[in-house]
């Protein structure tokens, strides 16, 4: 049976874009846009049903804030044109101040809706844990909400849209249907990226006509999702479930296996789930931005953030690191510490205020949960210990003659930051905080080589074959992301190939989906990871 | 001009500051770099630099710096 709950559902593949990539192509350009903006209603209303209602009344919330700051602008900078010199600089002030309340309120709508639907639950149980430690017999009901779909994604976004229109990097939009458009465009709503107004909603109300190569390259960029999922994550989910529900039964080998094969499943997962999006949007003519850079290349967990969502990473900086390092406290501290502390460690003390924040909102936006929390610190403990060990770890690789840019020393930095991320999965998938920490210890102090020896490992929901896939289609992601690290993009030159080539490439990918995709009896698909934050 | 790659080369030697335009894009200058070198260019050129001017373009290189400079003093 058709199904649409996901972009890996069948409905969706099947019949809903190509419906849509239909119509698309027979309408003229302002029918080009009632198809995008109707298929985009559509799918939230498919996946979230009545929720819809959020999606419309935020809108217009988000709409209406940002042409109220226009109107504000416009009006302050007339006012500046016609006052006297002396008397701008208090005008100035006054308008600065009026806008930053209308942002304010403009931002707390936003992510009032998101802190009572998603964490209200979290906040009020840890209340009732408080009460309980107390000796106090008085709890409260924790609520339960159903979340629109991606409300997270959604948020971030909207709201990146207000910040900018705010500081003027874009103008408020009087075009309600461009501003929808660019908020639900329906192959990003669910999980991403998180684009920015003046990346995508001008080339999305553009709407062009569907060219041949564009369908072509967003059909190729969609497959290769498809076997990312297919393949992999969905094949990796029966060890991973295994082990995470009942890893008290497993030896802290197997529990190491399952956080490897966790991060592979998440980076699969969604990264596939990225290339489906933006395949989708290539297919009409869109370039969305990128969310992934081969992550697993990074030499250092910075850069690994750098590499891996980038999108929500950016959004980070732009809207929490920046603004609050460059705060008026912040930079006197800056000021002041690189006096006294020399210029690696005085910035360093307001960076590491700055990025404690981020760091706490990346753990929390992730889910409301301490696990979450705690991933969100294990990364900024690890940035914090990477600045702060760095003049040392400088010198030390001089006096031990060791080439930082030598490929044995760049090796043992990707293995280490692999490694490190890993760790960092195994609390964020484990079953809350406690099971985490009780998963790690077993695997630090339980760990024998037997389950490999003895083959026990290949019993815990993979068989030796499952294994074997897996590793084939990790080795051929691994060639392709090694030649797109040295700038060889497989995908353009395919494209360009003859046409018996292309085929037998497209005719082998259909074939490996049929043939090695982890469907039918004994495989449950996992759902979207990243949907659900 | 002399004054910023006084800045520049103390903040993060070892880069050619004359001819590198990628110095946020290629991460010469990483966000601590970021954080020094704004409260040095506000105390050396008596300016403020708003958030919303950190931005790739304005840091790429040190023209563009030296433009950025130049344009918040104009604005006073």
């Amino acid at each position: 049976m058709l199904s649409f709950s996901s972009y890996f559902s069948s409905g969706y593949l099947a019949v809903y874009l190509p419906v849509c990539v239909l119509l698309y192509a027979l309408a003229g350009q302002r029918g080009r846009r009632v198809v995008l903006l109707l298929f985009s209603a559509v799918c939230f209303w498919a996946v979230s049903g009545k929720l819809i209602a959020y999606l419309l009344l935020s809108t217009l919330s988000i709409h209406h804030f940002g042409l109220w700051l226009s109107d504000v602008q416009d009006r302050s900078k007339a006012e500046l044109a016609a006052a006297p010199k002396e008397e701008r600089k208090a005008l100035r002030a006054r308008a600065q101040t009026h806008q930053r309340w209308i942002l304010a309120l403009g931002l707390s709508i936003q992510f009032g809706i998101l802190l009572v639907l998603k964490y209200s639950p979290f906040a009020v149980t840890n209340l009732n844990n408080l009460f309980s430690a107390l000796g106090l017999s008085y709890s409260l009901r924790v609520p339960r909400f159903l979340l629109p779909i991606g409300i997270s994604f959604y948020t971030m976004q909207a709201a990146s849209y207000l910040f900018d229109v705010y500081r003027q990097k874009c103008s408020a939009d009087r075009n309600l249907f461009r501003l929808a458009l660019f908020l639900g465009f329906f192959p990003q709503v669910m999980e991403g990226p998180i684009c920015r107004y003046g990346q995508t909603a001008h080339q999305l109300w553009e709407a062009p006509p569907l060219r041949y190569q564009n369908f072509m390259l967003g059909l190729q960029r969609m497959s290769y999702g498809l076997l990312k999922k297919m393949i992999i994550a969905d094949r990796l989910n029966l060890l991973i479930k295994n082990v995470f529900t009942h890893y008290e039964n497993y030896d802290g080998i197997a529990i190491a296996v399952a956080a490897v094969c966790y991060t592979i499943q998440l980076y699969m997962d969604f990264s596939g789930t990225m290339d489906l999006a933006v395949g989708a949007g290539q297919i009409f003519g869109f370039q969305l931005p990128e969310n992934f850079q081969r992550p697993f290349f990074s030499r250092t967990i910075p850069e690994f953030w750098q590499r891996w969502h980038i999108t929500l990473g950016t959004w980070f900086k732009d809207y929490i690191f920046y603004p609050l390092s460059m705060s008026k406290p912040l930079k006197k501290l800056t000021s002041k510490a690189r006096k006294r502390l020399g210029s690696h460690y005085g910035p360093l003390v307001a960076g590491t205020i700055a990025l404690f924040c981020v760091w706490v909102c990346n753990g929390l936006w992730h889910g409301s949960a301490w696990s979450y929390l705690f991933f969100g610190m294990y990364h900024f403990a690890l940035i914090l210990l990477g600045n702060l060990t760095q003049p040392v770890t400088d010198k030390l690789t001089g006096a031990l003659h060791i080439s930082r840019t030598s490929l044995p020393y760049r090796c043992f930095q990707i293995v280490r930051t692999g490694l490190l991320v890993c760790i960092g999965e195994l609390f964020f998938r484990a079953n809350g905080l406690r099971a985490g920490l009780a998963m790690f210890e077993r695997m630090v102090t339980a760990s024998t080589l037997e389950p490999l020896r003895n083959g026990t490992i290949f019993q815990i929901g993979m068989s030796r074959k499952d294994f074997f896939i897996v590793a084939l289609l990790l080795g051929a992601i691994f060639v392709i992301g090694l030649l797109q690290e040295r700038g060889i993009h497989l995908g353009t030159r395919l494209a360009q190939a003859l046409i018996p080539v292309r085929f037998v490439v497209y005719y082998g990918v259909i074939l490996a989906l049929i043939i090695f995709g982890a469907y039918g009896d004994g495989y449950v698909p996992v759902d979207p990871i990243y949907a659900g934050f | 001009m002399e004054e910023l790659l006084t800045i520049l080369n103390e903040i993060q030697p070892d880069v050619d500051y004359l001819n590198c335009d990628e110095l946020i894009d290629g991460h010469y200058l990483d966000s601590l770099d970021i954080l020094s070198l704004v409260s040095e260019m506000e105390d050396a050129f008596d300016i403020t630099i708003p958030t919303v001017e950190i931005i790739p373009d304005n840091f790429n290189s040190a023209q563009r710096l030296w433009e950025m400079i130049q344009r918040l003093r104009e604005e006073g």
